[in-house]
């Protein structure tokens, strides 16, 4: 398999999330299953910098995750059979190191530490002017396939 | 040590209980950490330590700690 890139009409097939939850504009290479890298551009027109906040716009913590997790998730979701997929997030731990501010450009690199039976652990790196703004540890699922090999639940006993 | 010592450790491990709670009544889902991810850590933390690769409907079958000893068995894992 070999990396390509998405532009963000493409990006739709492999990333459910849509207006105003798109967290990414453009996967400037995607190898399915190893990594996928992009970026966001952020103007002042983003739905949240007027609330947050008005004095000092900035990129809120939790959509900087999100940035990373939906990176994170084009990564496998470009995987063979996988277009289309729903992921949920089971944990992901976090740290913040500069602000992420309107007019920069955050760039996402993701890789893909382990992949299997629908549960991806991966690794998550947001920078703005080559330095980092914010860094996490990624678990996330694709129900579709975890479910498929769980044990009857208890409720269904 | 044993394969009985190794196989307590992963549940140790994967679900933060103590030794004594490990017996026919340590069932899928009979902890908070025995859900379903934690089930998916279980397994890969067995086929690490036992150096297995299990397949699919041994580890749908696999609900209990007494029936997952038998389950090991198919793959030459021997509890004495």
């Amino acid at each position: 398999m070999e990396e390509f890139s998405l532009g963000p009409l493409e990006l739709q097939k492999y990333q459910p999330n849509r207006y105003p939850f798109i967290m990414i504009d453009y996967v400037d290479a995607v190898l399915p299953g190893a990594y996928a890298r992009g970026h966001k551009n952020l103007t002042l027109n983003e739905w949240y910098f007027p609330k947050h906040f008005p004095d000092g716009p900035n990129m809120p913590g939790a959509l900087q995750l999100e940035a990373m997790a939906q990176m994170l998730t084009v990564a496998i979701t470009t995987l063979p059979g996988l277009e289309g997929e729903v992921t949920h997030a089971i944990s992901h731990f976090v740290k913040f190191k500069k602000e992420v501010l309107p007019g920069d450009k955050l760039v996402i690199e993701t890789e893909v530490l382990s992949w299997k039976r629908g549960i991806c652990k991966g690794r998550g790196v947001g920078k703005t002017n080559n330095e980092i703004a914010c860094e996490a540890d990624m678990i996330i699922t694709i129900p579709n396939i975890l479910e498929k090999y769980l044990p009857q639940s208890k409720q269904n006993r | 040590m044993t394969n009985n010592e190794k196989y307590q450790d992963v549940f140790v491990n994967c679900f933060s209980v103590e030794k004594w709670q490990l017996n026919e009544k340590f069932i899928y889902e009979s902890v908070p950490e025995w859900d379903s991810v934690g089930h998916m850590g279980m397994i890969a933390e067995l086929e690490e330590t036992f150096d297995i690769m299990m397949e699919m409907d041994d580890i749908i079958d696999f609900s209990s700690y007494t029936t997952g000893k038998e389950i090991l068995s198919k793959y030459n894992i021997i509890f004495d």
